[in-house]
């Protein structure tokens, strides 16, 4: 089997210390290969959000590892990791952080500007990224003057912008109606189909985790389940 | 992220709250502005006596008093007398002016000192009056010859060695009912004068030229020709009984190479109990005058600068808060700690820019504008010729941007440091 793009071992996480001690994270050890598609699954405290930082490089384990493509992140240095973050990641929150007094093209093409990329190059690739997910004739506006499905489908053209290895969306969908839950949710799962984009989606959505196909399910910090395939969801 | 679109984010950045920038710039420009215009009154006053110093010329020079005159240190009590100390003779300079003369003798020590290629003793007379071709008698104090390379000139020429000429200040063209400075050139004039037994003689002299008023005072006063000074001296001593005594207020002193032999010089006058000054010594007082009180102000200055340093914090700690959530994403999405530091500190440095930029252009146009308005023609202060109360000084200008954009970027480090070491985790989850 090829190397997992990210893989856990014996992750703990431990906020607090003595009387005020939180362990948010048991010990998990599990694998990620390319091209899946995953949902981190539970309620809220259960330490999915805790477990995707963490899968992110956005915060560092209090034990254990995080390996991406094989490589343990553990020792490197933090511009090291911002810089990998910065090349494999994109993400995809659920209160959008789009800054409103830029237009959408500057707010999409954050990643490449902090990637160090010239200016007409940055508008080159943010147009096609807007362009493929039907948002073009949006660009030049201010990204206050969004509908909520815009502003998500701009959030995932950012992190679409540097072509990632791994998507990781926490909670896509939880600013949004159903109807627009649903086309983010295509838009979503056709990258993965169609790009073969890894996809990391921490949700409580039971709906959406059912279209992934692997779900692990999370109570008090540990993976208490995990299922596989693509679950049909009635309507 | 790239160098350049730091400082072009940082801009962006910093006219997004336009008040909160403009009132914290405004601060800045405070400060530059008093800084730009004390730095530039300083030069301009020093440039002005650097002419002048330039205007006396001959700077192998070296004036020489009897060192009681020089160093009019206050004694406890009488004084001893000296009668080694020259006194003034014959009464020609009236009670109370003894003292602090040289003799011949000095004289003859002075041009026995090695280097010493010439010495001009210098006599004060002190004539009574000056008459017009018309009739018209004026008041009259005579300057020195030795000044005459000193002499800012209207119209014609300095009054030389030989000749009975003299110059008279701009101011006396009243007598002549004109403002022509050349149309009393060649006008002979009377000067009377009294001799030792009180009874007046006068002498005929041409006018020559015509003198401004320097800031040193020369040329506020007629200057006669070494041989009219001599003439009217030795008409001064006539019906003086016995043996009298030549006494000189002071001495003009060639010296060769001065620059090399200055101290050599100085310290055989003083051994001899004379002083020698180089027309920098003299003028070197004044501008360390000006330089201390440019400086007092400019502390006032930096005073502001520093008050206005502590808006720069105070905006960019506000700033730094209100964008937790923009810092936090853009950690998030891989930008270092150290960029997020650069942008931030970049931001206070436009702040310094502006201020500065602005600060010294004002400074700069408020100083040319008086500098035109006081000395012009008709201005308070045109009187003086060559005057200039502010010049352009292109280092100190660049220095004093520097030294802005510096406090600026001084000032921008504690905010940076607070969003550089924001985590990232944190900041998303800010409401």
């Amino acid at each position: 089997m090829s190397i997992p793009v990210l893989e856990t071992e014996n992750l703990v996480k431990v906020y607090g210390k003595g009387a005020t001690r939180f362990d948010a994270l048991k010990g998990l050890t599990f694998e990620i290969h390319e091209g899946e598609s995953v949902a981190i699954v539970g309620k809220s405290g259960s330490g999915k959000s805790t477990l995707m930082h963490l899968l992110a490089l956005l915060d560092e384990p209090t034990a254990g590892v995080v390996a991406l493509e094989g490589e343990p992140v553990n020792k490197l240095k933090p511009k090291k990791i911002s810089q990998l973050r910065n090349d494999t990641f994109g993400f995809v929150f659920q209160q959008f952080f789009l800054n409103p007094n830029q237009s959408v093209l500057e707010n999409i093409t954050l990643p490449l500007k902090i990637a160090g990329m010239g200016k007409s190059e940055r508008n080159r690739r943010g147009m096609e990224v807007l362009e493929q997910l039907d948002m073009a004739d949006k660009a030049k506006n201010k990204a206050t003057n969004l509908s909520g499905g815009q502003k998500q489908r701009a959030c995932i053209a950012r992190a679409l912008v540097n072509k990632p290895t791994v998507l990781f969306a926490d909670e896509p969908t939880g600013n949004l109606d159903t109807a627009t839950s649903e086309i983010v949710e295509d838009i979503l799962f056709g990258l993965h189909r169609d790009y073969g984009i890894t996809l990391v989606v921490v949700t409580h959505d039971e709906d959406l985790a059912a279209k992934c196909q692997r779900r692990l399910m999370m109570q008090d910090g540990e993976i208490v389940t995990e299922e596989h395939g693509v679950k049909e969801v009635q309507a | 992220m790239r160098s350049v679109d730091v400082a072009r984010t940082a801009l962006g950045n910093t006219f997004r709250s336009k008040l909160r920038t403009a009132l914290t710039v405004v601060a800045i420009v405070i400060g530059a502005f008093t800084l730009t215009l004390t730095s530039g009154l300083g030069a301009g006053v020093n440039k002005y006596v650097d002419n002048v110093v330039a205007g006396f010329g001959d700077s192998s020079q070296l004036f020489v008093l009897n060192a009681g005159a020089g160093d009019a240190e206050p004694t406890e009590g009488p004084a001893e007398y000296d009668p080694e100390a020259a006194t003034g003779s014959g009464g020609m300079f009236g009670p109370g002016t003894g003292g602090g003369l040289l003799t011949e003798s000095d004289v003859e020590t002075i041009e026995g000192i090695d280097h010493v290629s010439g010495v001009d003793p210098v006599v004060m007379v002190s004539p009574d009056y000056l008459e017009t071709a018309d009739g018209g008698q004026y008041d009259l104090d005579l300057d020195s010859p030795a000044n005459a390379v000193g002499l800012e000139l209207a119209a014609g020429e300095a009054p030389g060695d030989d000749g009975m000429d003299l110059s008279i200040p701009e101011e006396w063209l009243t007598i002549y009912d004109t403002e022509d400075p050349e149309a009393v050139i060649g006008e002979t004039v009377q000067i009377g004068i009294s001799d030792v037994t009180g009874e007046q003689t006068s002498v005929e002299a041409e006018v020559v030229g015509v003198t401004e008023e320097a800031l040193s005072g020369i040329g506020a006063t007629p200057m006669p020709s070494r041989e009219l000074n001599q003439e009217l001296s030795d008409l001064s001593m006539q019906g003086y009984e016995g043996q009298a005594e030549q006494a000189y207020s002071m001495a003009v002193v060639d010296v060769d190479d001065l620059a090399a032999n200055e101290d050599s010089v100085k310290n055989a006058l003083t051994d001899e109990g004379l002083l020698g000054m180089t027309v920098e010594d003299q003028i070197g007082a004044v501008q360390g005058v000006i330089d201390a009180v440019s400086w007092v102000l400019s502390g006032f200055g930096l005073i502001a600068l520093l008050a206005a340093s502590f808006g720069i914090v105070n905006t960019l700690l506000m700033s730094v808060q209100e964008r937790t959530r923009e810092i936090g994403l853009m950690k998030a999405l891989g930008m270092s700690s150290g960029k997020v530091f650069g942008l931030f500190s970049m931001e206070a440095v436009v702040i310094g820019i502006l201020g500065s930029v602005i600060g010294v252009v004002l400074g700069l146009g408020a100083g040319l504008i008086g500098n035109a308005w006081l000395t012009g023609e008709s201005g308070p202060l045109g009187g003086v010729a060559g005057l200039t109360l502010f010049a352009v000084d292109p280092l100190s200008i660049l220095g004093i941007t520097a030294l802005i954009i510096g406090i600026a970027f001084l000032a921008g480090t504690l905010p940076a440091a607070r969003a550089a070491k924001k985590d990232p985790i944190e900041a998303l989850r800010y409401e």
